[in-house]
């Protein structure tokens, strides 16, 4: 075991003042979460806040209850600021100057306007209507404002709906009273909020986390080629002339790929943690998936390498399984999101099982990585023991 | 002459390499499907519906909510694979219809139904959305219920009447008045954005990544070789950056291509096009060629490539459009504009969305010029120093 010690210390050194290993393992992974987090943390931080205009030109119950009732308790809650506004004109030209698809800006997302005598003809049976005016261009803002107004206009045709049917069965009653009455039978159907847990990283934790296992299949490859170079180089005749074990060979150039991984995955964690306010969760959970992710990696390199001919060989079958599985597994964008085929096909992938146990840590506890774990393991042990059969065998001056 | 022998030796020493192959023709066209089929288009918040209850009301309730245009309903067999799909943000809520929902609600009683979300804007509009269904459906059930509390009727005989009324009732309308313009992607197709961002993205990230080949020209000798015959250093380096510019430009074109004949992706005016698909890959080459003068590791280079080529293309708008920086932060919408990828972007948003042509788009095509000019100047300048010393 020492001498595999030794052929990994050699290889380890060379790796490191070569600083191709640093750029893929450590510079690259780095820079692009700085960006990426640069770019997306302004769009994580948004919130969703809209202004809505009001003009009241009716003032009896029907629009007071809308204003008081259902934009009061949308203001209660922070997300909606409501104002007054005199004239139907002046509304108009709030909402037109002020498109925002996003909603959170300080212009106005929409206005209300209900019209002279509209709650004597909502109190009579007789057609009666208000209006939302909305900006296109203020996306999920008019969508909610529009969405508003319809489910009060929905509430009002309740009531109307309840004070016919009770005239029709019984005798004429008195319409504003038997309203109000109506109006205060509680709702059949009452919408309850359980909030969910947030099993999902948050962006910055999302692309620390992606470009890390990415770039880490890389890295462990400058390990696992190892065996190959040598070959190129004409210094593994030399080994295999020394006095040690084949596997201890294989054993050598694997804990050369283990160290480099290790290394650069814990600097890229601690650096992302304290540069980008990333959050990887409960250190130890972060530490097993980051061994198993590890392992998996080896497995996978190792089969590659075994397959090869070449280093150069291996070097191009390396990047394209590299990037075709981090893509499939959900580093670059959430893949999970797009459902269907590719979000159950992503499983085949070590990086998807990375970043779910990752996300899983996130909103649970340490046990819900397990099965992550296990995936993990699984793709380095199987991959790894039909890759050590291919390598010894290969082991040839 | 010996300027396009050196480029076309360098396009086939390029084509030769498998992995190049699969990454300038095969990967890129894979990934606009992907994006395009996934995220492309419009897109409608997911609602998870379980429902617990078999009875006539419930049906009901889960087939109004299916009907809804504004939603798409998954339905699940179980509570915990639907918490499950919210927390890994595969569905914006989730709604649990309560056994017993019919008979509660038909002995007069009101029913909880839960809403099972995370916070975000998707979860807010959504609520609003089911909040409106149920309102519509709660209609005749208030009704019924409001003439058993009057002591007209039972709930029964209620919601008959109410069923045999809900059309003779005018409505309380609410009238739907617009200005403006939607938010301005919408007048993409399903596969345009994705196409128009993963070209530029490809085209300047296999440049990038390609700097590794004029490196390798270098260290093995191939430069020193041909500038010892009587080939001067003017013309390797013009015949090293035609050979990128070739390689930058068959993959922009088999994108631009592959994409308009396979998946009918809108490129706009088709002279305009060209002319971007041409100076954007005067300035990826440009890029190679710089970097190749500037590094001596060819590994190294493929590295920073590969971080330049994804790095400057997110900051440039492909990932994240440049209407989402401008509305959200104006400091970002700023530094974007430092990437030749984001004016690449705004002439691609140009054509096909306000029907611009070649000329509309000449100021950002000169930008892009300008990029090129600087790259390849200063490539120039260092190469002519490197390959003579």
């Amino acid at each position: 075991m020492r001498r595999a010690f030794t052929i990994a210390a050699k290889d380890t050194r060379e790796r490191i003042r070569d600083r191709s290993a640093i750029v893929l393992g450590i510079i690259a992974p780095l820079g692009l979460a700085a960006i990426f987090s640069f770019v997306f943390n302004p769009i994580q931080n948004f919130s969703f806040h809209a202004t809505y205009a009001v003009v009241n030109e009716d003032g009896g119950p029907a629009s007071t209850v809308f204003v008081d009732q259902v934009l009061g308790a949308m203001q209660a809650s922070g997300t909606v600021d409501v104002v007054s506004v005199d004239s139907v004109d002046e509304a108009r030209n709030l909402v037109d100057s002020g498109a925002d698809p996003f909603g959170g800006g300080d212009g106005i997302d929409g206005a209300f306007v209900f019209p002279a005598g509209f709650s004597d003809l909502v109190q009579s049976a007789r057609p009666a209507d208000f209006e939302v005016i909305i900006n296109e261009g203020n996306g999920t803002a008019a969508n909610v404002a529009v969405a508003v107004a319809k489910s009060y206009a929905g509430q009002l045709d309740s009531v109307r709906l309840a004070v016919a049917t009770a005239e029709h069965l019984g005798d004429p009653v008195d319409r504003l009273q038997a309203g109000a009455r109506a109006a205060s039978v509680p709702q059949p159907v009452d919408l309850v909020d359980v909030p969910a847990a947030v099993k999902q990283l948050g962006d910055t934790t999302f692309y620390a986390a992606g470009l890390a296992i990415f770039f880490l299949f890389f890295t462990v490859q400058f390990g696992v080629n190892g065996l190959l170079e040598e070959r190129h180089a004409g210094t593994l005749s030399r080994l295999l002339a020394a006095p040690i074990p084949r596997s201890m060979i294989i054993v050598g150039k694997m804990l050369t790929a283990f160290l480099l991984g290790l290394v650069s995955m814990i600097i890229l964690a601690v650096a992302t943690t304290l540069l980008f306010g990333a959050e990887w969760g409960n250190p130890i959970g972060v530490l097993a998936l980051i061994l198993a992710g590890i392992v998996s990696a080896m497995g996978i390199m190792a089969i590659v390498a075994g397959f090869a001919r070449t280093a150069e060989q291996a070097g191009t079958f390396a990047s394209i399984i590299g990037v075709v599985l981090g893509f499939l597994g959900g580093t670059f964008f959430p893949i999970a999101q797009a459902g269907g085929l590719l979000a159950r096909l992503r499983f085949l992938t070590p990086h998807a099982w990375f970043m779910q146990g990752l996300g899983d840590l996130a909103g649970g506890n340490l046990a819900d990585i397990i099965p992550s774990v296990v995936a993990l393991l699984l793709f380095g042990v199987v991959t790894g023991s039909v890759a050590m059969l291919r390598l010894r065998k290969g082991l040839t001056p | 002459m010996k300027v396009l022998v050196i480029a076309s030796t360098n396009l086939r020493r390029f084509l030769r390499d498998r992995a190049n192959v699969f990454f300038v023709f095969i990967f890129p066209i894979l990934l606009i499907l992907v994006l395009g089929a996934s995220f492309g288009g419009s897109v409608v918040p997911r609602l998870g519906v379980l429902s617990l209850d078999s009875g006539e009301l419930a049906v009901d309730l889960t087939h109004h909510l299916d009907a809804s245009s504004d939603i798409r309903v998954t339905e699940f067999d179980a509570r915990d694979s639907m918490v499950r799909a919210v927390e890994r943000g595969e569905l914006e809520a989730g709604l649990v219809i309560p056994a017993g929902f019919d008979s509660t609600i038909r002995a007069g009683d009101s029913v909880d139904v839960e809403f099972v979300s995370s916070s975000g804007i998707d979860a807010t509009a959504m609520r609003t959305t089911v909040e409106s269904i149920i309102t519509q459906q709660a209609t005749l059930l208030q009704a019924a219920h409001f003439a058993d509390s009057e002591g007209v009727a039972g709930f029964a005989e209620g919601l008959a009447t109410a069923t045999a009324l809900q059309g003779q009732i005018p409505s309380v309308d609410v009238a739907v008045t617009t200005s403006g313009e939607a938010f301005s992607l919408s007048g993409l197709g399903q596969f345009d954005s994705s196409a128009q961002t993963q070209l530029l993205l490809f085209m300047f990230l296999t440049s990038a990544a390609g700097s590794a080949a004029l490196i390798q020209t270098r260290r093995y000798g191939v430069a020193r070789r041909m500038i010892s015959t009587p080939t001067t250093a003017r013309t390797v380096l013009v015949g090293e950056g035609l050979g990128r510019y070739a390689v930058a430009l068959v993959q922009g074109l088999f994108i631009m291509l592959g994409t308009w004949l396979v998946f009918g992706v809108n490129w706009g005016d088709p002279l305009g096009a060209a002319a971007v698909l041409i100076v954007f890959g005067l300035v990826g080459s440009g890029a190679a060629m710089l970097m190749g003068a500037l590094f001596d590791n060819d590994q190294q280079a493929g590295g920073l490539g590969v971080l330049l080529g994804l790095g400057l293309a997110a900051l440039g708008g492909c990932m994240v459009p440049l209407q989402v920086f401008e509305w959200i932060s104006p400091g970002l919408y700023k530094v974007a504009h430092i990437t030749p990828h984001a004016w690449g972007m705004e002439a691609f948003d140009h054509m096909v969305l306000d029907g611009a042509g070649l000329v509309g788009i000449l100021p950002y095509l000169g930008i892009l010029l300008g990029y090129a000019v600087v790259l390849y100047g200063l490539a120039s300048w260092r190469l002519q120093r490197v390959l003579t010393r």
